[in-house]
């Protein structure tokens, strides 16, 4: 085989076919978000805007309830995230650590419910919903979204737990813990970066979730990011250089998240698929 | 742990009824979002129980409705795209996947655009994918027919065409979803002893001869894993048909899981809309159940 000097550019090339290929469609959408709609009914379309306005962003935030969605999506997928890593981690810890007979099969049943598709119960969710007068409540949707990432989060938490010697919880229950105690002082310090990497991946999962938001809280007051953007009505065609404005509001929370926290997620996300 | 039935001492029974009260929220939930709302899909389907026809009450009416998916058309057609985009973006997304994970597995000095490129579209919302790609392919000022224009072809209808529609929405599906593959199988390939690749150098193996007897065969369970998932995704498609054509032109890319919404939000038919849902989950449920056959196993041994 010729071994060519170009060995360097070519690994160049790979990681900018990569990157390009996942960061191509945001920067659009960013660069549209700076265009006026005259500049986009120009016929050789133009990459660059050439002549950058912030009229769209003040659009969107004037226009339009933006900022209420973006309260909801947060509120909506910080609170399902806590509901859902409390108790996805009692669960595995329970699964891992505690003498449950049958934890494997307690496992798969768990999954099994857990990973039923939730969209096929939209109509009963939509029912129980009403029934409870949860409808268009964050609510609605708190409880679905934390079992929504509980599969992902039960595996990620059980593979962290896996990694604490047992001899650790022992040694902090002879000096006096309780079971408990030695869970919250002991295995929960020393598995924070599994319990974080469950709470990023319930976040977004949160985050990005859009059928039930769109069936269990329409009203406009209550809408999601996903389902605000998606629903918004121009007066005439879709506005796409307010909708790419929004989109750009919507997407820099989750793109610093995962900036941020990009190893933790990947890491994450290969545990749960890869021992799930 | 040995196998020999012993007495469980005080303290293992007391550590076992903590075991299963730390389960009891887990299952808690379950119950109110999946158990009852599934006794209550499925008791619903047996009835008559519209919305807009408040006077007809909620009687039952035994499998009508199940037979009369049979015989609505609508709802055949939304099974049969359902199977299409299932057949394309499967193997479509596991192809595209498996090329992003090999060139991402290169030794890069700056490793944070090429990891970041591939999660981003796995972060982005689904929905915010199908808009994005519906901007791209825009009759007027897409992207799309802009390059057309610009190397003298004709623009195509890229939203309205029936056919050229389903392809679009594959394309973004397949973009959206193998990121999310391709970080699974990069995972698998780190995996993967370099010394493997040492030895067939020296029995002077070529790369495709390398890709074909190392990396193929090591990469299985990793491929099996990002299969199952993104079959599963797959049968639930909706959120970007939904924010690309709407299920349009007509309902030519509508799925069953557009249609089960349609039915049940818009046309406010909850009888029927149930025995959909019910006849979706058996499908998913075939395949879930092969997934979890391939992934049960005792989490309390290490």
């Amino acid at each position: 085989m010729p071994r060519l000097g170009n060995r360097r550019t070519m690994i160049v090339l790979a990681g900018l076919i990569v990157a390009a290929n996942g960061f191509f469609p945001a920067l659009w959408i960013l660069f549209t978000s700076f265009k006026t709609e005259a500049e986009l009914m120009r016929v050789p379309i133009t990459i660059w805007p050439a002549a950058p306005t912030f009229e769209n962003y003040v659009r969107v935030f004037v226009d339009q309830p933006i900022l209420r969605f973006l309260f909801n999506s947060v509120a909506v997928a910080v609170l399902s995230t806590l509901l859902c890593v409390s108790v996805s981690s009692l669960a595995a810890y329970a699964l891992v650590r505690l003498r449950v007979p049958g934890a494997g099969v307690i496992l798969s049943i768990l999954l099994a419910i857990a990973m039923f598709p939730l969209i096929s119960l939209m109509t009963p969710l939509f029912q129980v919903m009403r029934d409870l007068g949860l409808l268009n409540t964050w609510w609605a949707l708190v409880f679905p979204h934390a079992v929504l990432s509980m599969p992902v989060c039960i595996l990620v938490l059980i593979s962290f737990f896996q990694d604490i010697p047992r001899d650790l919880e022992n040694a902090a229950m002879i000096d006096g813990c309780t079971r408990l105690g030695a869970l919250w002082h002991v295995v929960i310090p020393l598995t924070a970066p599994g319990v974080f990497t469950a709470a990023i991946l319930a976040f977004v999962n949160s985050w990005d979730e859009f059928l039930l938001a769109l069936t269990l809280s329409p009203r406009v007051a209550s809408r999601t990011l996903p389902v605000g953007i998606t629903l918004y009505q121009g007066e005439f065609s879709f506005p796409w250089p307010i909708i790419s404005a929004a989109l750009v509001v919507a997407i820099v929370p989750i793109c610093i998240v995962i900036a941020l926290f990009q190893e933790r997620v990947v890491s994450g996300l290969t545990s749960g698929g890869m021992k799930g | 742990m040995s196998t020999i039935k012993h007495r469980l001492t005080p303290l293992e029974r007391s550590e076992r009824r903590l075991g299963f009260a730390m389960l009891a929220p887990a299952f808690l939930l379950l119950a109110a979002v999946v158990v009852y709302p599934i006794a209550d899909l499925i008791r619903a389907s047996f009835t008559f129980l519209h919305l807009a026809q408040p006077w007809m009450g909620n009687p039952f009416v035994g499998f009508d409705n199940y037979a009369k998916a049979l015989g609505d058309e609508r709802f055949l057609e939304a099974v049969w795209h359902t199977v299409l985009y299932v057949i394309v973006t499967v193997p479509g997304a596991v192809v595209v996947g498996l090329g992003l994970a090999l060139l991402a597995n290169k030794p890069f000095t700056i490793k944070w655009p090429v990891r970041l490129g591939l999660l981003l579209p796995w972060a982005l919302p689904l929905v915010f994918s199908g808009l994005i790609f519906r901007w791209f392919f825009e009759y007027n000022q897409g992207i799309a027919n802009a390059i057309l224009r610009g190397l003298g072809f004709a623009p195509l209808n890229w939203l309205t065409d029936p056919t050229l529609a389903f392809l679009t929405i594959c394309l973004a599906i397949i973009w959206k979803a193998s990121s999310f593959v391709a970080l699974v199988l990069l995972a698998g390939l780190q995996t993967i002893p370099k010394s493997y690749y040492e030895a067939a150098e020296v029995d002077g193996a070529s790369a495709w001869q390398q890709f074909r007897e190392i990396t193929l065969p090591m990469l299985r369970p990793a491929i099996f894993v990002a299969l199952i998932f993104r079959t599963i995704t797959a049968i639930q498609t909706f959120d970007i048909p939904y924010a690309m054509t709407n299920g349009g032109p007509g309902n030519a890319t509508e799925t069953l899981a557009m249609y089960i919404h349609k039915t049940t939000v818009d046309f406010l038919d909850i009888g029927y809309g149930s025995a959909l849902a019910v006849l979706m989950f058996i499908v998913s449920a075939v395949i879930t159940s092969g997934y979890l056959r391939y992934t049960r196993r005792d989490p309390g041994r290490h």
